[in-house]
């Protein structure tokens, strides 16, 4: 079987989409999602087969195609507002629109360079545009040599770096728990708030916390609310 | 019109390939009572009855002198050029979406391309087609794209408002857009 390989150059999902729409006069506004898909997924395939890296950005649009393909099999929802029969081809249906628009642009504009690429200006040296700006050239005349010399004075202008390590306090649960047992001995009761007004850190904060829910639990401790939304106020459990 | 002024922006246009404005005019003049547009309209007529190699074309909000279409091809080879301002589709495509909805984030242009356009944008803003116009207000504060002087005078233009009408040209598509083979990879 005769196999023609026609590799075309797609700017992108969108732009293959197109294709297959225009190749196959198919009607924007009512696209066949399961044809357009097959169609889509065949032309991957031959992508990878072609060992073409697949960028991420078709494989979205695949993913997109599937999911509008499983939409438009569910029975559509008794229509109760406008949000629910909106049509799961619509976002697509706008945004492959507004690419075409710009696409036509972009080939106006391709027109308008051509046009005036023939028009030269009086008073530009042509002898220098001609070895001018191209990125190939920049780099003209330049050996590999002189290269080196660049990039090792470039490095010796870095800032030295300062490599500062910084160690975690480590903040013992059981620590926090005698502290808190501290503060109940001496005054029997203790606002909640008055506990983590000694912490130096967030860490500290949730250990303390952690600590709080821990006597609680052994019952060594009760909290109290006096009013909703009310100071909490830990109680020292006497033991016995 | 006066042959000395005439003369005078004759002199002017040579000189610079940069696009001769009003404001230039008045300075080097060193009056104001001149109406550019209408020297530049004798200076053409004046080629024309001439027969000279050369027109005047508005640009960029100025007026340029450029050698008539026809020359082309000797100027071509004479500088060895490769024709037309060389820019891949991909990156028209991103400076259409960039001229028709400025100031544009990045966003808005991988949106309406369905492919992200980072490199590309890239290449067009060292080209000095496209640069950045500021933030928006928005979350992230994302860089604003514009187009330049720059790309008006490559692409052609007196004015942004010269842009041909974005709408939708389906007999373009149809026609022209023929799949193209080449050896570049699917962006």
């Amino acid at each position: 079987m005769a196999y023609q390989v026609h590799l075309d150059n797609f700017e992108g999902p969108l732009d293959l989409l197109l294709y297959f729409i225009q190749r196959d006069k198919i009607d924007i506004y009512d696209i066949p999602i399961a044809h357009i898909t097959r169609e889509y997924l065949e032309y991957l395939e031959l992508m990878e087969a072609l060992n073409l890296a697949v960028a991420g950005e078709f494989i979205l649009l695949a993913a997109t195609l599937m999911r509008i393909k499983a939409r438009m099999l569910l029975p559509r929802p008794e229509p109760v507002d406008d949000e629910l029969m909106a049509d799961p081809r619509q976002e697509l249906v706008h945004q492959l629109i507004e690419y075409r628009r710009f696409k036509a642009a972009s080939i106006s504009l391709g027109k308008l360079a051509a046009r005036r690429s023939v028009l030269y200006p009086v008073g530009r040296d042509l002898s220098r545009e001609a070895n001018g700006t191209e990125l190939g050239n920049y780099l003209q005349g330049v050996n590999l040599f002189q290269l080196m010399v660049v990039v090792r004075e470039v490095l010796g202008q870095l800032p030295a770096q300062t490599v500062l390590e910084l160690q975690t306090e480590p903040i013992q649960l059981d620590d926090s728990i005698r502290t808190i047992r501290r503060a109940l001995a001496s005054a029997r009761q203790v606002v909640l708030q008055q506990i983590f007004s000694t912490a130096s850190g967030v860490q500290e904060v949730v250990v303390l916390f952690l600590a709080v829910l821990e006597l609680i639990r052994r019952g060594a401790a009760t909290a109290l609310q006096a009013t909703s939304f009310g100071e909490i106020v830990l109680v020292a459990v006497p033991e016995n | 019109m006066n042959e000395q002024i005439l003369q005078i922006a004759e002199a002017l246009l040579t000189a610079t390939a940069e696009p001769l404005t009003q404001v230039k005019f008045n300075q080097s003049l060193e009056r104001n009572d001149l109406r550019l547009a209408d020297v530049m309209a004798s200076l053409r007529e004046r080629f024309v009855e001439q027969r000279r190699p050369v027109d005047i074309v508005p640009i960029a909000g100025g007026y340029q002198l450029v050698t008539r279409e026809e020359f082309e091809p000797y100027l071509r080879r004479l500088a060895r050029k490769a024709g037309s301002l060389a820019l891949s589709r991909a990156a028209l495509e991103t400076l259409a979406v960039v001229a028709y909805r400025q100031p544009a984030t990045k966003h808005d242009i991988d949106q309406v391309r369905g492919v992200n356009t980072g490199a590309v944008l890239r290449t067009l803003m060292e080209k000095s087609l496209v640069t950045i116009k500021g933030r928006d207000e928005g979350v992230g504060r994302p860089l604003l794209y514009g187009t330049t002087q720059e790309f008006l005078k490559s692409f052609g233009l007196n004015r942004l408002s010269d842009l041909p009408k974005l709408k939708e040209v389906d007999s373009i598509m149809g026609a022209e857009v023929t799949p193209v083979l080449t050896s570049d990879a699917a962006q």
